[in-house]
């Protein structure tokens, strides 16, 4: 069923924001005081602060429900140990999160129900009311290659920009309550216009392609034969994790304890992790299973694009070019995925 | 285009990773290095594991270890792990006392199949501390004798010392339901028994033409490929030869990526695999090992 649909204006989106911030925290996308010109997920000391035409943050509005850090719970070292789990009840508004990262979201919420299903991702989840709104690419951007332009899965109310203002796509009680709170209009046909021809727009304006789409992207990586294009990579790749955090579609974490200085209490972190760094195949024995580079580089293809395409159904890759932003090395992976794109078609034209 | 894998049917379990708390029964010393803790978990219920399962240990302050069961499911109060002391965890877990609490999180994992190997013969073969996953199934298979064909338990240790749960090696030598062998790579002067790596033994087995002989095979993983081409000169196929493979679970629910064989994650998926499963996923068993110093 389409969502129903109101125009708030410009001033109405920044009322709203203020509205909901009288209630709860309001987590959008901001200016970084420390990187002008680059923009973060932060919680809104006020209103204005929100950038609604941001195009990217450095990291992905994951970290509203898994934190880069985060306490699972706390122990203490009295026989028996008492053990209190540490977990979020405020609820909060993330406003402001572009169809790539609902995407981004929404294969997070598919991969951590898989049986058995963790509980701290979906109940953080659970407490946010999320906002999205339309975006412009910049060079990095692809979302229009892994089909998550026009992603709107996990969102209460989106909203795209049009001439008199915002149209705004209303999905849940909880959207229609916040957008409730300020003046807006029943769209005209002109309205309803702008907002395709802004999909229209975002899509030509797209600079990066893969050029070829994720079923077909999954079959030549199972198909193999690219060991040298995945030494290439590695042979530029310094192994940061870079790629890996900024992601969102990435998952991986892993967990430690950390004693009070009275060493009489504790707390068990988790915290995100990355395939690229060395340690992470790591065994007993000092066995790693992918000590090598390519492995690692190769690894990470695989899984985004190869194991859980089969496994979940879906690419772990959302079109964000976050990864291709932050590398430090400057490896493209919309270029690395092309170059890996005709080589196999090279190959299977020779066959 | 790989198999589609039969999945352990998981309850919905929800996972919080907060252990339940555990009391540690009894420690036996094994050898110079390996532990045998009996643990009852604090609610004084049976941890209902299969053979082949493993938990998530925690020791608060250390961090948690995944850490396989070695205990039959049937019979005895609690459960048993075998620990040995290599890291900062599984060492401050192998130094606990009788009384101590630690946590638990689990039984996680797929085990052995072993419903699938009812009316079977079963060859198993252990490496080192592969024999502490392999008790558990050694031992169900003893609970429930009549169900199964014949067995064969092929053990190789490094050295007589390293030898682990001799009491039940006795046992089992005992057992005429069992043919037993023990070996080791390095004998010393006061070994009578056999010597050389698992691979002769299972070289002059008479395994006759089983059709039914299916190895259960759990050991170091440059063991695997060795034992693997024995096999095959025993005419078994890759369908009727089970591996468990080792990596180190952070989340054991295969969300934490850690355990990570190509698709397959160790922990949910396995850590039982037929090697069929396997074929073609190049990280299960290749294995890059640093150079002795």
């Amino acid at each position: 069923m389409a969502p129903l649909k109101q125009v708030v204006s410009s001033e109405g989106l920044f009322d709203m924001l203020r509205e909901a911030m009288k209630e709860l925290p309001v987590i959008a996308p901001a200016e970084r005081k420390d990187q002008p010109g680059f923009h973060h997920f932060a919680r809104l000391q006020q209103a204005e602060d929100f950038v609604p035409d941001y195009v990217t943050t450095t990291l992905p509005p994951k970290k509203a429900f898994f934190q880069p850090s985060e306490t699972l719970f706390t122990f203490t070292t009295d026989q028996p140990p008492a053990l209190e789990l540490v977990s979020d009840t405020e609820h909060f508004v993330l406003a402001g999160v572009h169809p790539c990262d609902l995407a981004g979201l929404d294969a997070l919420d598919l991969a951590y129900s898989q049986p058995p299903a963790e509980v701290r991702w979906p109940a953080d989840r659970g407490l946010a009311t999320v906002v999205g709104i339309d975006c412009m690419p910049d060079d990095y951007c692809f979302c229009s290659s892994v089909g998550t332009c026009l992603t709107r899965q996990g969102c209460d109310l989106f909203l795209t920009k049009v001439d008199r203002g915002y149209l705004a796509e209303v999905y849940t009680p909880a959207g229609d309550t916040m957008l409730a709170k300020v003046r807006t209009w029943e769209p005209t046909e002109a309205d309803i216009r702008d907002a395709e021809q802004w999909r229209e727009r975002k899509v030509e304006r797209m600079t990066a392609h893969l050029e070829a789409d994720p079923a077909e992207i999954a079959d030549l990586l199972e198909a193999g034969g690219l060991a040298h294009l995945w030494k290439e990579t590695a042979e530029r790749c310094y192994s940061c994790g870079s790629c890996n955090t900024t992601c969102p579609a990435c998952f991986c974490f892993d967990m430690h304890d950390e004693f009070d200085l009275s060493l009489k209490t504790g707390i068990r972190r988790r915290t995100w992790d990355s395939c690229q760094l060395l340690e992470f195949a790591l065994v007993a024995g000092r066995h790693n299973f992918r000590q090598e580079r390519e492995q690692r580089v190769r690894h990470r293809w695989h899984r985004k694009f190869l194991y859980l395409y089969r496994r979940l159904g879906r690419a772990y890759c959302t079109g964000c070019g976050r990864c291709s932003r932050a590398c430090t090395a400057d490896i493209n992976l919309v270029d690395v995925t092309n170059a890996l794109i005709a080589h196999a078609r090279k190959a299977a034209d020779h066959a | 285009m790989p198999d589609r894998l039969v999945r352990a049917p998981y309850p919905m379990t929800k996972v919080f990773y907060r252990p339940a708390l555990a009391q540690v029964l009894r420690v036996d010393q094994l050898t110079q290095s390996e532990n045998l803790l009996a643990l009852r978990m604090g609610t004084g219920e049976p941890l209902n594991h299969e053979p082949g399962q493993f938990v998530q240990v925690s020791l608060f302050g250390y961090g948690e270890a995944p850490i396989s069961i070695c205990s039959s499911p049937k019979g005895k109060e609690g459960f048993e792990i075998c620990v040995r002391e290599v890291g900062t965890v599984s060492g401050a877990i192998h130094d606990l006392e009788p009384g101590d609490w630690i946590g638990i999180r689990g039984p996680y994992g797929r085990g052995f199949p072993v419903v699938e190997l009812e009316g079977k013969d079963v060859l198993i073969v252990a490496g080192g501390i592969g024999m502490a996953p392999l008790r558990s199934l050694v031992g169900h298979i003893r609970d429930n004798r009549r169900r199964y064909g014949r067995i064969i338990v092929v053990y190789g240790a490094k050295n007589p010392a390293a030898i682990l749960f001799k009491n039940d090696l006795k046992v089992w030598f005992e057992d005429e339901g069992i043919e037993l062998y023990v070996t080791v790579d390095s004998p010393d002067e006061s070994w009578t028994g056999r010597s050389g790596v698992v691979t002769s033994i299972i070289r002059d087995l008479d395994l006759g033409s089983s059709a039914s002989m299916n190895a259960v095979v759990v050991g170091p993983p440059v063991m695997y490929r060795f034992v693997a081409m024995e096999l095959f000169r025993h005419g078994l196929t890759e369908d009727r030869i089970i591996f468990s493979l080792e990596r180190r679970f952070k989340c054991g629910i295969g969300k934490c990526g850690h355990c990570q064989v190509n698709d397959l994650y160790v922990c949910r998926d396995g850590p039982v695999f037929r090697y069929s499963e396997l074929l073609g996923r190049s990280e299960a068993v290749e294995v890059w090992a640093p150079e002795e110093q």
